[in-house]
Protein backbone atom coordinates (compact mmCIF):
# COMPACT_ATOMS: atom_id res chain seq x y z
CA UNK A 1 0.00 0.00 0.00
CA UNK A 2 1.56 3.48 -0.64
CA UNK A 3 1.49 6.54 1.88
CA UNK A 4 -1.27 9.12 1.29
CA UNK A 5 0.68 11.52 3.54
CA UNK A 6 4.39 11.10 3.97
CA UNK A 7 6.46 13.21 6.33
CA UNK A 8 9.94 13.57 6.58
CA UNK A 9 12.15 15.14 9.45
CA UNK A 10 10.19 18.10 9.49
CA UNK A 11 10.78 20.73 12.47
CA UNK A 12 9.94 23.81 13.61
CA UNK A 13 11.66 26.37 15.68
CA UNK A 14 10.75 30.13 17.05
CA UNK A 15 13.31 32.90 16.92
CA UNK A 16 13.76 34.70 20.08
CA UNK A 17 15.26 38.52 20.12
CA UNK A 18 18.67 37.92 20.16
CA UNK A 19 21.14 38.76 22.91
CA UNK A 20 24.22 40.57 21.09
CA UNK A 21 25.18 38.42 18.61
CA UNK A 22 23.80 35.20 19.99
CA UNK A 23 21.14 33.84 17.83
CA UNK A 24 18.37 32.07 20.22
CA UNK A 25 15.75 29.57 19.11
CA UNK A 26 13.12 27.50 21.41
CA UNK A 27 13.02 24.07 19.47
CA UNK A 28 8.50 23.76 19.14
CA UNK A 29 9.48 20.72 17.82
CA UNK A 30 12.50 18.37 16.70
CA UNK A 31 12.51 16.59 13.95
CA UNK A 32 9.81 13.65 13.40
CA UNK A 33 8.97 11.39 10.65
CA UNK A 34 5.84 8.97 9.75
CA UNK A 35 3.96 7.97 7.13
CA UNK A 36 0.02 7.64 7.14
CA UNK A 37 -2.08 5.33 4.47
CA UNK A 38 -5.55 5.95 3.34
CA UNK A 39 -8.15 4.40 6.12
CA UNK A 40 -5.88 4.65 8.69
CA UNK A 41 -5.74 6.24 11.94
CA UNK A 42 -2.77 7.99 13.69
CA UNK A 43 -2.83 9.56 17.31
CA UNK A 44 -0.77 12.02 18.42
CA UNK A 45 -0.41 12.49 22.24
CA UNK A 46 1.70 14.53 24.85
CA UNK A 47 1.14 17.20 27.47
CA UNK A 48 0.56 20.63 27.22
CA UNK A 49 3.80 22.02 25.14
CA UNK A 50 5.09 18.85 23.45
CA UNK A 51 4.09 20.02 20.04
CA UNK A 52 1.26 18.58 19.20
CA UNK A 53 -0.93 21.59 17.96
CA UNK A 54 2.38 22.96 16.36
CA UNK A 55 2.63 19.54 14.13
CA UNK A 56 -1.01 19.70 13.39
CA UNK A 57 -0.14 23.46 12.52
CA UNK A 58 2.65 22.61 10.27
CA UNK A 59 0.59 19.89 8.51
CA UNK A 60 -1.89 22.73 7.57
CA UNK A 61 0.45 25.11 6.48
CA UNK A 62 -0.61 27.98 9.17
CA UNK A 63 3.16 27.89 10.39
CA UNK A 64 6.04 27.05 7.83
CA UNK A 65 8.30 24.70 8.25
CA UNK A 66 12.00 24.69 9.64
CA UNK A 67 13.41 21.98 7.96
CA UNK A 68 11.41 18.67 6.61
CA UNK A 69 9.66 17.78 3.36
CA UNK A 70 5.41 17.14 3.41
CA UNK A 71 4.58 14.46 0.50
CA UNK A 72 0.86 13.63 -0.33
CA UNK A 73 0.63 11.29 -3.04
CA UNK A 74 4.23 10.94 -3.99
CA UNK A 75 3.85 15.04 -4.55
CA UNK A 76 5.96 17.71 -2.27
CA UNK A 77 3.49 20.32 -0.62
CA UNK A 78 5.03 23.75 -1.30
CA UNK A 79 4.77 26.13 1.32
CA UNK A 80 2.15 29.24 0.89
CA UNK A 81 0.47 27.10 -1.77
CA UNK A 82 -3.10 26.66 0.17
CA UNK A 83 -5.09 26.50 -2.88
CA UNK A 84 -3.37 23.12 -3.23
CA UNK A 85 -3.15 22.19 0.13
CA UNK A 86 -6.56 22.96 1.66
CA UNK A 87 -7.94 20.46 -0.53
CA UNK A 88 -6.39 17.55 1.19
CA UNK A 89 -5.61 18.40 4.61
CA UNK A 90 -8.45 20.13 6.65
CA UNK A 91 -8.73 20.31 10.42
CA UNK A 92 -10.88 20.50 12.78
CA UNK A 93 -10.57 22.35 15.90
CA UNK A 94 -11.72 21.79 19.89
CA UNK A 95 -14.05 24.42 20.35
CA UNK A 96 -16.32 24.32 17.59
CA UNK A 97 -18.95 26.62 18.98
CA UNK A 98 -16.19 29.57 18.17
CA UNK A 99 -14.94 28.89 15.21
CA UNK A 100 -17.90 28.82 13.10
CA UNK A 101 -18.84 32.42 11.81
CA UNK A 102 -21.77 33.84 14.22
CA UNK A 103 -22.92 36.14 11.35
CA UNK A 104 -23.19 33.77 8.44
CA UNK A 105 -26.07 30.80 7.99
CA UNK A 106 -24.76 27.17 7.59
CA UNK A 107 -25.10 27.60 3.97
CA UNK A 108 -22.91 30.42 3.56
CA UNK A 109 -20.66 28.64 5.95
CA UNK A 110 -20.23 25.49 3.68
CA UNK A 111 -20.22 27.56 0.44
CA UNK A 112 -16.91 29.86 1.23
CA UNK A 113 -14.32 26.42 0.87
CA UNK A 114 -16.55 25.55 -2.33
CA UNK A 115 -16.68 28.81 -3.95
CA UNK A 116 -12.69 29.49 -3.21
CA UNK A 117 -11.31 26.08 -4.38
CA UNK A 118 -14.02 24.77 -7.31
CA UNK A 119 -15.72 26.13 -10.33
CA UNK A 120 -19.10 24.35 -9.82
CA UNK A 121 -22.32 26.60 -10.20
CA UNK A 122 -24.72 27.98 -7.50
CA UNK A 123 -27.14 24.67 -7.92
CA UNK A 124 -24.43 21.99 -7.98
CA UNK A 125 -23.17 23.99 -4.77
CA UNK A 126 -26.12 23.66 -3.27
CA UNK A 127 -26.39 20.14 -4.14
CA UNK A 128 -23.06 19.31 -2.57
CA UNK A 129 -23.78 20.59 0.54
CA UNK A 130 -27.26 19.05 0.64
CA UNK A 131 -25.14 15.88 0.44
CA UNK A 132 -22.60 16.54 2.97
CA UNK A 133 -25.09 17.71 5.78
CA UNK A 134 -27.00 14.18 5.08
CA UNK A 135 -23.39 12.40 5.01
CA UNK A 136 -22.77 14.21 9.02
CA UNK A 137 -26.39 13.17 10.31
CA UNK A 138 -27.94 16.86 9.52
CA UNK A 139 -30.90 17.54 7.29
CA UNK A 140 -31.12 19.77 4.33
CA UNK A 141 -33.36 22.20 6.12
CA UNK A 142 -30.26 22.88 8.83
CA UNK A 143 -28.56 24.67 5.44
CA UNK A 144 -30.95 28.01 6.71
CA UNK A 145 -30.06 28.00 10.57
CA UNK A 146 -27.09 30.06 12.37
CA UNK A 147 -24.72 28.09 14.27
CA UNK A 148 -26.19 29.85 17.93
CA UNK A 149 -29.37 27.40 16.70
CA UNK A 150 -27.47 24.17 16.68
CA UNK A 151 -26.51 22.50 19.72
CA UNK A 152 -22.21 21.54 20.99
CA UNK A 153 -22.89 18.31 19.35
CA UNK A 154 -24.37 19.72 16.30
CA UNK A 155 -22.00 22.17 15.82
CA UNK A 156 -19.49 19.94 15.92
CA UNK A 157 -21.00 18.12 13.07
CA UNK A 158 -21.13 20.90 11.11
CA UNK A 159 -17.37 21.40 10.95
CA UNK A 160 -16.93 18.23 9.92
CA UNK A 161 -19.04 18.75 6.91
CA UNK A 162 -16.72 21.73 6.42
CA UNK A 163 -13.96 19.85 6.92
CA UNK A 164 -15.11 16.93 4.24
CA UNK A 165 -16.93 19.22 1.91
CA UNK A 166 -14.04 19.22 -0.47
CA UNK A 167 -13.52 15.86 -0.12
CA UNK A 168 -10.19 15.74 1.16
CA UNK A 169 -7.78 12.76 2.12
CA UNK A 170 -6.45 13.81 5.36
CA UNK A 171 -8.25 15.06 8.46
CA UNK A 172 -6.57 16.44 11.33
CA UNK A 173 -8.43 16.32 14.66
CA UNK A 174 -7.01 18.60 16.92
CA UNK A 175 -8.79 17.22 20.29
CA UNK A 176 -12.08 17.52 18.67
CA UNK A 177 -13.20 14.73 21.02
CA UNK A 178 -11.97 16.46 24.29
CA UNK A 179 -14.82 18.54 25.15
CA UNK A 180 -18.04 16.41 23.97
CA UNK A 181 -20.06 15.02 25.89
CA UNK A 182 -20.21 11.95 26.79
CA UNK A 183 -23.21 10.51 24.84
CA UNK A 184 -22.24 12.75 21.75
CA UNK A 185 -18.38 11.89 21.78
CA UNK A 186 -19.75 8.37 21.14
CA UNK A 187 -22.09 9.27 18.47
CA UNK A 188 -18.96 11.34 17.18
CA UNK A 189 -16.47 8.69 17.01
CA UNK A 190 -19.19 6.09 15.06
CA UNK A 191 -19.72 8.95 12.86
CA UNK A 192 -15.72 9.57 12.22
CA UNK A 193 -15.14 5.90 11.29
CA UNK A 194 -18.46 5.35 9.48
CA UNK A 195 -16.88 8.35 7.27
CA UNK A 196 -13.50 6.98 7.24
CA UNK A 197 -14.68 3.71 5.75
CA UNK A 198 -16.82 4.95 3.30
CA UNK A 199 -14.47 7.96 1.89
CA UNK A 200 -10.62 6.39 2.90
CA UNK A 201 -9.73 9.23 4.58
CA UNK A 202 -6.84 9.57 7.28
CA UNK A 203 -7.07 10.67 10.48
CA UNK A 204 -4.57 12.03 12.47
CA UNK A 205 -6.29 12.44 16.16
CA UNK A 206 -4.66 14.83 18.55
CA UNK A 207 -5.76 14.04 21.73
CA UNK A 208 -4.89 12.77 25.57
CA UNK A 209 -7.69 10.82 26.35
CA UNK A 210 -5.87 7.21 25.71
CA UNK A 211 -9.22 5.11 25.52
CA UNK A 212 -10.55 6.64 22.54
CA UNK A 213 -7.23 6.79 21.37
CA UNK A 214 -6.92 2.72 21.90
CA UNK A 215 -10.38 2.66 20.31
CA UNK A 216 -9.73 5.10 17.00
CA UNK A 217 -6.25 4.86 15.97
CA UNK A 218 -4.01 2.55 14.38
CA UNK A 219 -0.12 4.03 14.83
CA UNK A 220 0.56 6.50 17.65
CA UNK A 221 3.67 8.85 18.67
CA UNK A 222 4.13 10.28 21.49
CA UNK A 223 5.30 13.77 22.15
CA UNK A 224 7.48 15.19 24.78
CA UNK A 225 8.72 18.91 24.79
CA UNK A 226 8.77 17.97 21.38
CA UNK A 227 10.82 15.37 21.19
CA UNK A 228 9.66 11.94 19.50
CA UNK A 229 9.12 9.69 22.52
CA UNK A 230 8.08 6.59 21.17
CA UNK A 231 6.23 5.60 18.12
CA UNK A 232 4.53 2.24 16.47
CA UNK A 233 1.41 0.42 16.62
CA UNK A 234 -1.17 1.95 19.33
CA UNK A 235 -1.81 -1.58 20.52
CA UNK A 236 1.76 -2.62 21.25
CA UNK A 237 2.87 1.10 22.75
CA UNK A 238 -0.16 1.11 25.02
CA UNK A 239 0.11 -2.61 26.16
CA UNK A 240 4.29 -2.51 26.27
CA UNK A 241 5.15 1.09 27.26
CA UNK A 242 8.84 0.99 26.76
CA UNK A 243 9.65 5.09 27.44
CA UNK A 244 9.45 6.35 31.17
CA UNK A 245 7.08 9.37 29.76
CA UNK A 246 4.53 7.27 28.05
CA UNK A 247 4.28 4.94 31.33
CA UNK A 248 3.55 7.94 33.16
CA UNK A 249 1.27 8.80 31.46
CA UNK A 250 -0.82 5.35 31.06
CA UNK A 251 -0.62 5.40 34.60
CA UNK A 252 -2.29 8.63 34.95
CA UNK A 253 -5.21 7.63 33.33
CA UNK A 254 -5.60 4.40 35.06
CA UNK A 255 -7.28 5.78 37.80
CA UNK A 256 -10.11 6.82 35.31
CA UNK A 257 -10.03 2.86 33.67
CA UNK A 258 -11.66 1.04 36.25
CA UNK A 259 -9.57 -1.40 38.36
CA UNK A 260 -12.34 -2.19 40.62
CA UNK B 1 -25.47 11.63 59.60
CA UNK B 2 -26.44 13.37 56.49
CA UNK B 3 -24.45 16.83 56.50
CA UNK B 4 -27.42 17.72 53.36
CA UNK B 5 -30.38 16.10 53.34
CA UNK B 6 -32.56 17.58 49.69
CA UNK B 7 -35.62 16.05 49.06
CA UNK B 8 -37.55 17.27 45.43
CA UNK B 9 -35.39 20.27 44.55
CA UNK B 10 -37.01 21.96 42.11
CA UNK B 11 -35.46 24.89 40.20
CA UNK B 12 -37.73 27.44 37.93
CA UNK B 13 -36.63 29.74 35.55
CA UNK B 14 -39.00 32.76 35.81
CA UNK B 15 -39.71 34.17 32.05
CA UNK B 16 -42.40 36.30 30.74
CA UNK B 17 -44.17 33.54 29.75
CA UNK B 18 -44.31 30.84 31.69
CA UNK B 19 -42.00 29.74 34.16
CA UNK B 20 -39.45 26.78 32.75
CA UNK B 21 -38.65 23.88 35.21
CA UNK B 22 -34.64 23.71 34.80
CA UNK B 23 -34.30 20.92 37.66
CA UNK B 24 -37.00 18.96 38.38
CA UNK B 25 -37.44 17.12 42.27
CA UNK B 26 -34.01 16.14 42.32
CA UNK B 27 -33.49 14.62 45.96
CA UNK B 28 -29.58 14.51 47.13
CA UNK B 29 -28.41 13.46 50.87
CA UNK B 30 -24.53 13.98 51.69
CA UNK B 31 -23.38 12.06 54.80
CA UNK B 32 -20.32 13.21 57.02
CA UNK B 33 -16.95 12.29 55.07
CA UNK B 34 -18.58 10.91 52.31
CA UNK B 35 -17.09 12.14 48.29
CA UNK B 36 -20.54 11.54 46.33
CA UNK B 37 -19.95 12.28 42.32
CA UNK B 38 -22.88 14.00 40.60
CA UNK B 39 -23.01 13.34 36.95
CA UNK B 40 -24.88 14.42 33.94
CA UNK B 41 -24.22 16.22 30.29
CA UNK B 42 -23.86 19.12 29.76
CA UNK B 43 -27.50 21.59 30.34
CA UNK B 44 -28.21 18.77 32.96
CA UNK B 45 -28.86 21.44 36.00
CA UNK B 46 -25.80 19.58 38.05
CA UNK B 47 -24.53 23.46 38.21
CA UNK B 48 -27.62 24.85 38.94
CA UNK B 49 -28.25 22.58 41.93
CA UNK B 50 -24.62 23.30 43.45
CA UNK B 51 -25.82 26.76 42.85
CA UNK B 52 -28.93 26.40 44.49
CA UNK B 53 -27.21 24.58 47.87
CA UNK B 54 -24.83 27.58 47.83
CA UNK B 55 -27.91 29.69 48.44
CA UNK B 56 -26.62 32.43 45.13
CA UNK B 57 -29.25 32.08 42.83
CA UNK B 58 -30.62 35.33 41.75
CA UNK B 59 -34.43 36.63 41.64
CA UNK B 60 -34.56 35.09 37.89
CA UNK B 61 -34.50 31.18 39.96
CA UNK B 62 -37.08 30.71 41.91
CA UNK B 63 -36.17 27.46 44.51
CA UNK B 64 -38.82 24.97 45.97
CA UNK B 65 -38.27 21.97 48.02
CA UNK B 66 -40.26 19.53 50.21
CA UNK B 67 -36.84 19.10 52.80
CA UNK B 68 -33.81 21.22 52.30
CA UNK B 69 -31.59 20.56 55.83
CA UNK B 70 -28.52 21.65 56.57
CA UNK B 71 -27.10 19.17 59.69
CA UNK B 72 -30.51 19.26 60.95
CA UNK B 73 -31.31 22.82 59.86
CA UNK B 74 -33.96 23.40 58.14
CA UNK B 75 -32.85 26.49 55.23
CA UNK B 76 -36.16 27.12 53.97
CA UNK B 77 -37.56 28.62 57.06
CA UNK B 78 -34.59 30.51 57.64
CA UNK B 79 -33.95 34.07 56.41
CA UNK B 80 -31.17 34.69 53.99
CA UNK B 81 -28.73 36.26 56.12
CA UNK B 82 -28.73 33.19 58.94
CA UNK B 83 -29.04 31.24 55.63
CA UNK B 84 -25.43 33.14 54.46
CA UNK B 85 -24.37 33.08 57.52
CA UNK B 86 -24.19 29.21 57.52
CA UNK B 87 -23.71 28.29 54.28
CA UNK B 88 -20.36 30.55 54.23
CA UNK B 89 -19.36 29.21 57.50
CA UNK B 90 -19.83 25.27 56.05
CA UNK B 91 -19.92 25.02 52.76
CA UNK B 92 -17.21 26.19 50.65
CA UNK B 93 -16.92 25.63 46.54
CA UNK B 94 -14.28 25.79 43.24
CA UNK B 95 -14.71 25.95 40.16
CA UNK B 96 -13.68 25.08 36.70
CA UNK B 97 -11.10 27.14 35.12
CA UNK B 98 -9.18 28.40 37.57
CA UNK B 99 -7.56 30.75 35.40
CA UNK B 100 -10.38 32.61 35.06
CA UNK B 101 -11.64 32.40 38.32
CA UNK B 102 -8.59 34.23 39.99
CA UNK B 103 -8.41 37.78 39.78
CA UNK B 104 -5.33 38.40 37.47
CA UNK B 105 -4.45 42.16 38.41
CA UNK B 106 -3.61 40.90 42.48
CA UNK B 107 -1.25 38.11 43.42
CA UNK B 108 -1.89 34.98 44.70
CA UNK B 109 -0.71 36.43 48.64
CA UNK B 110 -3.27 39.39 48.57
CA UNK B 111 -6.16 36.99 47.08
CA UNK B 112 -5.21 34.68 49.84
CA UNK B 113 -5.24 36.67 52.68
CA UNK B 114 -8.33 38.31 51.75
CA UNK B 115 -9.82 35.10 51.52
CA UNK B 116 -8.56 33.61 55.58
CA UNK B 117 -10.83 34.19 58.18
CA UNK B 118 -10.65 37.66 60.38
CA UNK B 119 -12.58 35.86 63.86
CA UNK B 120 -9.27 32.97 64.59
CA UNK B 121 -7.03 36.49 65.22
CA UNK B 122 -6.01 38.20 68.57
CA UNK B 123 -4.41 40.94 69.57
CA UNK B 124 -3.55 44.60 67.40
CA UNK B 125 -3.55 44.99 63.88
CA UNK B 126 0.27 44.76 63.01
CA UNK B 127 -0.34 41.38 65.02
CA UNK B 128 -3.12 39.98 63.02
CA UNK B 129 -1.29 41.37 59.44
CA UNK B 130 1.89 38.93 61.02
CA UNK B 131 -1.14 36.29 61.68
CA UNK B 132 -2.72 36.25 57.82
CA UNK B 133 0.60 35.90 56.45
CA UNK B 134 1.34 32.99 58.13
CA UNK B 135 -1.87 31.58 57.84
CA UNK B 136 -2.00 31.96 54.04
CA UNK B 137 1.20 30.17 53.76
CA UNK B 138 -0.15 27.43 56.02
CA UNK B 139 -2.74 27.40 53.75
CA UNK B 140 -0.64 26.91 50.65
CA UNK B 141 1.44 24.21 52.47
CA UNK B 142 -1.69 22.09 53.22
CA UNK B 143 -2.75 21.93 49.84
CA UNK B 144 0.88 20.33 48.88
CA UNK B 145 2.61 23.98 47.38
CA UNK B 146 6.24 23.77 49.30
CA UNK B 147 7.42 27.16 47.05
CA UNK B 148 5.17 29.59 49.13
CA UNK B 149 7.55 32.40 48.94
CA UNK B 150 7.40 32.04 45.05
CA UNK B 151 4.04 31.45 44.88
CA UNK B 152 2.47 34.20 47.34
CA UNK B 153 4.56 36.90 44.99
CA UNK B 154 3.39 35.28 41.88
CA UNK B 155 0.21 36.60 39.51
CA UNK B 156 -2.46 33.61 37.88
CA UNK B 157 -1.06 33.61 34.59
CA UNK B 158 2.38 32.82 35.88
CA UNK B 159 1.15 29.57 37.40
CA UNK B 160 -0.03 26.20 35.68
CA UNK B 161 -3.83 25.23 35.61
CA UNK B 162 -2.84 22.57 38.33
CA UNK B 163 -0.96 25.22 40.68
CA UNK B 164 -4.27 27.62 40.08
CA UNK B 165 -6.62 24.52 40.96
CA UNK B 166 -4.69 23.82 43.79
CA UNK B 167 -4.63 27.87 45.39
CA UNK B 168 -8.93 27.90 44.31
CA UNK B 169 -8.56 24.98 46.84
CA UNK B 170 -6.58 26.58 49.49
CA UNK B 171 -8.87 29.94 49.50
CA UNK B 172 -11.33 27.28 50.03
CA UNK B 173 -10.04 25.33 52.98
CA UNK B 174 -9.64 29.29 54.70
CA UNK B 175 -12.78 28.90 56.40
CA UNK B 176 -12.41 25.23 57.07
CA UNK B 177 -15.59 23.69 55.64
CA UNK B 178 -17.61 20.72 56.33
CA UNK B 179 -18.31 20.36 52.34
CA UNK B 180 -16.82 21.04 49.53
CA UNK B 181 -18.21 21.49 46.29
CA UNK B 182 -15.72 21.20 43.13
CA UNK B 183 -17.42 22.02 40.01
CA UNK B 184 -15.84 20.02 37.42
CA UNK B 185 -12.01 21.05 39.01
CA UNK B 186 -10.84 19.10 36.25
CA UNK B 187 -12.30 20.42 33.09
CA UNK B 188 -9.93 20.58 30.26
CA UNK B 189 -6.94 19.76 32.32
CA UNK B 190 -3.68 17.57 31.03
CA UNK B 191 -4.46 13.76 32.61
CA UNK B 192 -1.42 13.92 34.67
CA UNK B 193 -2.47 17.17 35.95
CA UNK B 194 -6.10 15.69 36.61
CA UNK B 195 -4.84 12.82 39.03
CA UNK B 196 -2.57 15.18 40.91
CA UNK B 197 -5.80 17.43 42.09
CA UNK B 198 -7.78 14.41 42.26
CA UNK B 199 -5.28 12.66 44.31
CA UNK B 200 -5.54 16.14 46.45
CA UNK B 201 -8.91 16.04 47.04
CA UNK B 202 -8.71 12.77 48.02
CA UNK B 203 -6.22 13.22 50.70
CA UNK B 204 -8.17 16.10 52.27
CA UNK B 205 -11.28 14.05 52.30
CA UNK B 206 -9.71 11.39 54.24
CA UNK B 207 -7.11 13.44 56.57
CA UNK B 208 -9.80 16.47 57.24
CA UNK B 209 -13.15 14.35 57.43
CA UNK B 210 -14.32 16.74 54.55
CA UNK B 211 -17.47 15.44 52.60
CA UNK B 212 -16.66 16.40 48.68
CA UNK B 213 -19.25 16.69 46.08
CA UNK B 214 -17.70 16.19 42.49
CA UNK B 215 -19.69 17.74 39.95
CA UNK B 216 -18.55 16.05 36.06
CA UNK B 217 -19.85 15.55 33.12
CA UNK B 218 -17.73 12.42 32.32
CA UNK B 219 -18.66 9.03 34.32
CA UNK B 220 -15.45 7.50 33.79
CA UNK B 221 -13.74 10.21 35.51
CA UNK B 222 -14.73 10.90 38.63
CA UNK B 223 -15.70 6.14 39.39
CA UNK B 224 -12.13 5.85 41.02
CA UNK B 225 -12.73 8.54 43.55
CA UNK B 226 -16.12 8.83 44.69
CA UNK B 227 -17.93 6.57 47.40
CA UNK B 228 -21.66 7.56 45.64
CA UNK B 229 -22.65 9.07 42.73
CA UNK B 230 -25.69 10.74 41.88
CA UNK B 231 -26.67 11.02 37.70
CA UNK B 232 -28.61 13.64 36.63
CA UNK B 233 -30.33 14.02 32.52
CA UNK B 234 -31.58 16.89 31.42
CA UNK B 235 -32.54 18.51 35.32
CA UNK B 236 -34.16 14.94 36.22
CA UNK B 237 -33.01 12.49 38.49
CA UNK B 238 -31.91 9.82 36.98
CA UNK B 239 -30.18 7.37 39.15
CA UNK B 240 -28.34 7.49 42.78
CA UNK B 241 -26.40 4.74 44.61
CA UNK B 242 -22.84 3.67 45.50
CA UNK B 243 -20.12 3.92 43.21
CA UNK B 244 -20.30 0.17 42.64
CA UNK B 245 -23.72 -0.23 42.42
CA UNK B 246 -23.88 2.39 39.30
CA UNK B 247 -20.55 1.24 37.49
CA UNK B 248 -21.55 -2.58 37.75
CA UNK B 249 -25.24 -2.77 37.71
CA UNK B 250 -26.85 -0.03 36.68
CA UNK B 251 -30.95 0.55 36.86
CA UNK B 252 -31.14 3.13 34.42
CA UNK B 253 -30.93 2.78 30.93
CA UNK B 254 -29.30 6.16 30.55
CA UNK B 255 -26.50 4.98 32.87
CA UNK B 256 -26.55 1.88 30.75
CA UNK B 257 -25.92 3.99 27.38
CA UNK B 258 -23.30 6.53 29.08
CA UNK B 259 -20.96 3.18 30.34
CA UNK B 260 -21.65 1.60 26.98
CA UNK B 261 -20.45 4.59 25.19
CA UNK B 262 -16.99 4.79 26.53
CA UNK B 263 -14.15 3.18 25.28
CA UNK B 264 -11.80 3.57 28.20
CA UNK B 265 -14.82 1.08 30.22
CA UNK B 266 -14.83 -1.54 27.26
CA UNK B 267 -11.55 -2.16 26.81
CA UNK B 268 -12.37 -5.64 25.37
CA UNK B 269 -14.13 -4.85 22.35
CA UNK B 270 -12.39 -4.51 19.25
CA UNK B 271 -10.66 -1.27 18.10
CA UNK B 272 -12.45 0.46 15.45
CA UNK B 273 -16.05 -1.13 16.03
CA UNK B 274 -18.91 0.73 16.79
CA UNK B 275 -19.85 1.86 20.39
CA UNK B 276 -23.22 1.70 21.50
CA UNK B 277 -24.46 5.32 21.85
CA UNK B 278 -28.19 7.14 22.84
CA UNK B 279 -29.90 8.88 19.41
CA UNK B 280 -29.97 11.91 19.11
CA UNK B 281 -29.08 15.31 21.75
CA UNK B 282 -29.55 16.65 24.68
CA UNK B 283 -32.74 18.86 24.63
CA UNK B 284 -32.85 22.50 25.38
CA UNK B 285 -34.34 23.72 27.82
CA UNK B 286 -37.40 25.60 25.61
CA UNK B 287 -38.69 22.45 24.19
CA UNK B 288 -38.28 20.08 26.75
CA UNK B 289 -40.08 16.62 26.60
CA UNK B 290 -43.05 15.82 28.80
CA UNK B 291 -42.75 13.11 31.30
CA UNK B 292 -39.60 11.28 31.47
CA UNK B 293 -36.93 13.64 29.56
CA UNK B 294 -34.99 10.74 28.44
CA UNK B 295 -38.01 9.30 26.10
CA UNK B 296 -37.47 10.56 22.91
CA UNK B 297 -33.76 8.84 23.02
CA UNK B 298 -34.66 6.11 25.20
CA UNK B 299 -34.38 2.28 23.94
CA UNK B 300 -36.82 0.91 26.23
CA UNK B 301 -39.07 3.69 26.31
CA UNK B 302 -43.04 2.76 26.31
CA UNK B 303 -46.24 4.46 26.19
CA UNK B 304 -46.22 5.06 30.26
CA UNK B 305 -43.39 7.23 30.09
CA UNK B 306 -45.09 10.64 29.33
CA UNK B 307 -45.61 10.01 33.01
CA UNK B 308 -43.12 11.27 34.96
CA UNK B 309 -41.43 8.00 36.93
CA UNK B 310 -40.92 8.07 40.58
CA UNK B 311 -37.68 7.59 42.62
CA UNK B 312 -38.28 3.48 43.38
CA UNK B 313 -35.48 2.87 46.42
CA UNK B 314 -33.86 -0.76 45.90
CA UNK B 315 -31.58 -1.10 49.15
CA UNK B 316 -30.25 2.43 48.98
CA UNK B 317 -29.62 1.95 44.73
CA UNK B 318 -32.68 4.63 43.89
CA UNK B 319 -33.75 4.59 39.92
CA UNK B 320 -36.49 6.81 38.72
CA UNK B 321 -37.97 4.57 35.45
CA UNK B 322 -40.95 2.66 34.78
CA UNK B 323 -39.12 0.02 32.67
CA UNK B 324 -35.55 -0.17 34.74
CA UNK B 325 -32.81 -2.73 33.98
CA UNK B 326 -33.07 -4.47 37.73
CA UNK B 327 -34.74 -7.44 36.32
CA UNK B 328 -32.19 -8.51 33.65
CA UNK B 329 -29.38 -8.87 36.09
Amino acid sequence: MTDLLEVTNISKAYKLPSRWFKKRYIHALEPISFQIQAHKTLAIVGETGSGKSTLAKLLVGAETTTTGEIKLNGQSLHQGNFKQRCQHIRMIFQDSGTTLNPSLTIQQLLDEPLCLNTDLNEEERVQLIRETLHKVGLLAEHMNFYPHMFSGGQKQRVSLARAIILKPQVVILDEALGALDPSLRSQMINLLLDLQQQMGLAYILIGHNLGIVRHFSDDIIVLCQGQVVEQGKTLNVLNKPKHKYTKKLIMSQQYQLIHR
Amino acid sequence: MNLLDVRNLSIELLTNNKPILAVDKVSLTIKEGEVRGLVGESGSGKSLLAQAIMGVLDEKWHVDADRFHWRGNDLMRLSAEERKSIISNDVAMIFQEPMACLDPTATIGEQLEEAVDQQQFEGFFWKKRQQRKLEAINLLHKVGIKNHIQCLKSYPHQLTEALCQRVMIAMALAKKPLLLIADEPTAAMESTNQGQIFRLLASLNQLKNMSILLISHDLENVTHWTNTITVMYSGQFVEAGTTDQIFKQPFHPYTRALIDSSPTANIHIPTKSRLMTLPGSIPVLQHLPIGCRLGPRCPRAQRECVNSPKAKNHQGHQVSCHFSLKGSY
